[in-house]
């Protein structure tokens, strides 16, 4: 307000006035519709943030954190000691899994449960079979963030110990050309066995709304499963029989098909000789569909 | 902050639809479960508006919206939502329809403005435009101060505002909203309403509006349509649906008999006896309104008798009296007549 020369306020002046407030009222989208794609991708890195506890409380992120370190930790570790004694191994390409499956097992209890429990028990999927999308698709894009994320404690790990083995050569861009097969060979393998592991869990996921239970049971099947399959193995059954049972056994399968992969003898060569590696590759995909096939069950409605 | 002037809306204008052409239609709609039959051979077309839909329990409302938004296949017949096919275009009609159900559906460890821009994101918009849309609904539903706060957190009437701000953040043509004031109290209730009358009189946005509560259909629609056993009973706009169930009162200084079985014989069949008011000595006649003639019968019924009429007045139903006639006529007729 100004003062006036005896001093008393003067109301303002409408020329004086230095802003002015609208109503902003409803404007109508006319941008860019980018329909089902948008949406596909969208719920797929929506997924993965929340899995990895993402705007949530600090307590939702502390398991996949844990875990990351712990990994980080399996492949800093050799590779340090191999940058100090030269031709020590002590982590090999194909024995990685075997390494980190405690920590695997342990980082999908945390991270699947998150994909489809919470949904499911909030009951928010009439939302999102609302939107722009189809049941198929939300499935889709759940094993998509799923398979990613594994991708992240497996492939990304595996790569980085790779690319931290060749700098360590004396000659590290000849030794990357040397050795871009093996490269090649943890693609597959990384994708094949976090595809696997992720469908598997996923299902054991889809199968209830809590994810205590979801957790439990990804961890009962991962570490309970193995146990079940090498006791079959070691109990005294034929070779095949014994053989049969690795099929079922998650360890087994991913194991021998890394060993294959790199060519390498297994500790179970005497009964996993029955089967060639493609086979142990071609059962994770089989049950990769069969996983796919019981979650449609769940979620996708006849009519 | 000051807009120019082309982007401030008028106050309680109501925006133009775009078009006349149905945003609902259906063609001998019918929907079989098992040994259910949910839907009858519904024939209906809907213009942009409000639209109450009502029903009892189990008259077929939520498989109706089910098939409407493409989520389940008719047995026979078609249905279009906004000239898509439901049964081939549902994902396009989902991207350009909206949806609030009754149920609980909010996740209770997201904040509002991160919950309604992922389902803006969902429904096909960019990243950067979800987040814009979900900032300009939340505050359109008054939630503008708390939409970084966690949904848990929030009271019934919030949560339904979320759930309403979810259904709209993608400028949807049409709008379906199931029972969108269950459990909340009168003043949550009220404001709750408003913001639905002001999403089709402001927002230019059709709405479908299932309520059990006849009383916010007749506040906010001006169409309305009732389903029961899975036949249509009535499809017309409200005041039109009050003049045709509405009555008309004749006072009479003659003979009552004599002067029914004269409208009679001039075709007016639905006429009875009204009793004589204590206010007055002369009887009254009640005459059906099914429609404008029937005022002429009156006239020349009459004038052929040489009656005086006394009074002559309509009679206009409530919603609720409109709902109870229709329900308990259970005319599946009637709908054929009302369909289109």
């Amino acid at each position: 307000m100004a003062a006036d020369a005896a001093g008393a306020f003067a109301p303002p002046q409408p020329e004086q006035s230095f802003g002015e407030v609208y109503d902003r009222g409803y404007q109508h989208y006319e941008g860019q519709r980018l329909g089902r794609r948008q949406a596909f991708w969208a719920l797929t890195v929506y997924s993965m943030k929340r899995a990895l506890g993402s705007k949530k409380r600090w307590t939702a992120k502390v398991v996949p954190a844990l875990m990351y370190v712990a990994i980080g930790l399996l492949v800093a570790i050799p590779l340090g000691i191999r940058a100090f004694v030269d031709e020590l191994s002590i982590l090999e390409y194909w024995d990685y899994f075997d390494f980190t499956y405690v920590i695997l097992a342990v980082y999908l209890a945390s991270v699947a449960p998150e994909m489809l429990c919470n949904d499911r028990r909030e009951n928010v999927l009439p939302l999102y079979f609302a939107r722009a999308l189809t049941r198929a698709d939300y499935l889709m894009a759940k094993l998509l963030s799923t398979t990613l994320l594994t991708l992240t404690v497996t492939l990304l790990p595996m790569g980085i110990y790779w690319l931290g083995q060749q700098l360590l050569e004396d000659s590290p861009l000849p030794a990357m050309k040397d050795n871009i097969g093996d490269l090649g060979r943890i693609i597959v393998l990384c994708v094949v066995v976090s595809l696997f592991l992720a469908a598997i869990t996923l299902v054991i996921s889809s199968l209830t709304g809590r994810k205590s239970i979801a957790a439990a049971g990804i961890v009962l099947a991962l570490l309970v499963l193995p146990v079940i399959s090498f006791g079959i193995a070691e109990s005294g059954v034929s070779d095949r029989a014994a053989g049969y049972a690795l099929l079922f056994n998650p360890i087994a399968l991913h194991g021998e098909f890394a060993y294959g992969l790199f060519g390498e003898r297994s500790a179970n060569e005497e009964i996993a000789h029955i089967f060639p590696t493609e086979v142990y590759g071609g059962v994770m995909l089989i049950a990769v569909a069969l996983c796919c096939l019981v979650m449609f069950w769940r979620y996708v409605q006849s009519d | 902050m000051v807009l120019s002037p082309s982007s401030v809306d008028v106050p309680d204008a109501p925006v133009a639809a775009s078009s006349r052409e149905p945003v609902i239609e259906t063609k001998n709609l019918t929907k079989q479960f098992r040994r259910v039959l949910a839907l009858d051979n519904l024939n209906v077309e809907v213009p942009p508006a409000a639209i109450g839909l009502l029903g009892p329990n189990g008259a077929g409302k939520t498989t109706l919206i089910r098939i409407l938004l493409g989520l389940s296949n008719p047995t026979r017949g078609s249905a279009s939502v906004l000239g898509m096919d439901t049964a081939s275009d549902g994902v396009r009609i989902r991207e350009r329809v909206g949806y609030m159900p009754e149920s609980s559906v909010l996740p209770s460890n997201a904040t509002a403005a991160d919950f309604v821009g992922h389902m803006a994101e969902m429904s096909g918009l960019p990243k950067v435009a979800a987040r814009q849309r979900a900032a300009d609904v939340l505050y359109q539903v008054g939630l503008d101060e708390e939409r970084y706060r966690l949904i848990s957190g929030f009271s019934m009437g919030m949560k339904q505002r979320v759930k309403l701000a979810q259904a709209i953040v993608h400028d949807p043509q049409l709008v379906f909203l199931d029972e969108p004031t269950a459990g909340m109290d009168p003043p949550g209730r009220d404001s709750m309403l408003e913001l639905i009358a002001r999403i089709h009189t402001r927002m230019g946005m059709s709405v479908v509006l299932s309520s059990h509560i006849l009383e916010d259909i007749e506040r906010v629609c001006d169409f309305v349509m009732i389903i029961n056993g899975g036949k249509l009973i009535m499809a017309q706009p409200i005041g039109k649906a009050r003049e045709d169930m509405g009555e008309i009162v004749v006072r009479i200084d003659g003979d009552v008999d004599q002067f029914i079985g004269k409208l009679a014989s001039l075709g007016v069949h639905d006429v009875r006896p009204g009793g004589t008011a204590q206010t007055s000595p002369f009887p009254d006649v009640i005459v059906r309104h099914t429609s404008d003639d029937v005022y002429d019968a009156i006239r020349d019924a009459a004038a052929d008798m040489q009656l005086p009429i006394r009074t002559l007045r309509s009679r206009v139903h409530s919603l609720e009296e409109l709902y109870l006639q229709a329900i308990e006529s259970g005319d599946a007729a009637a709908g054929g007549e009302h369909g289109s």
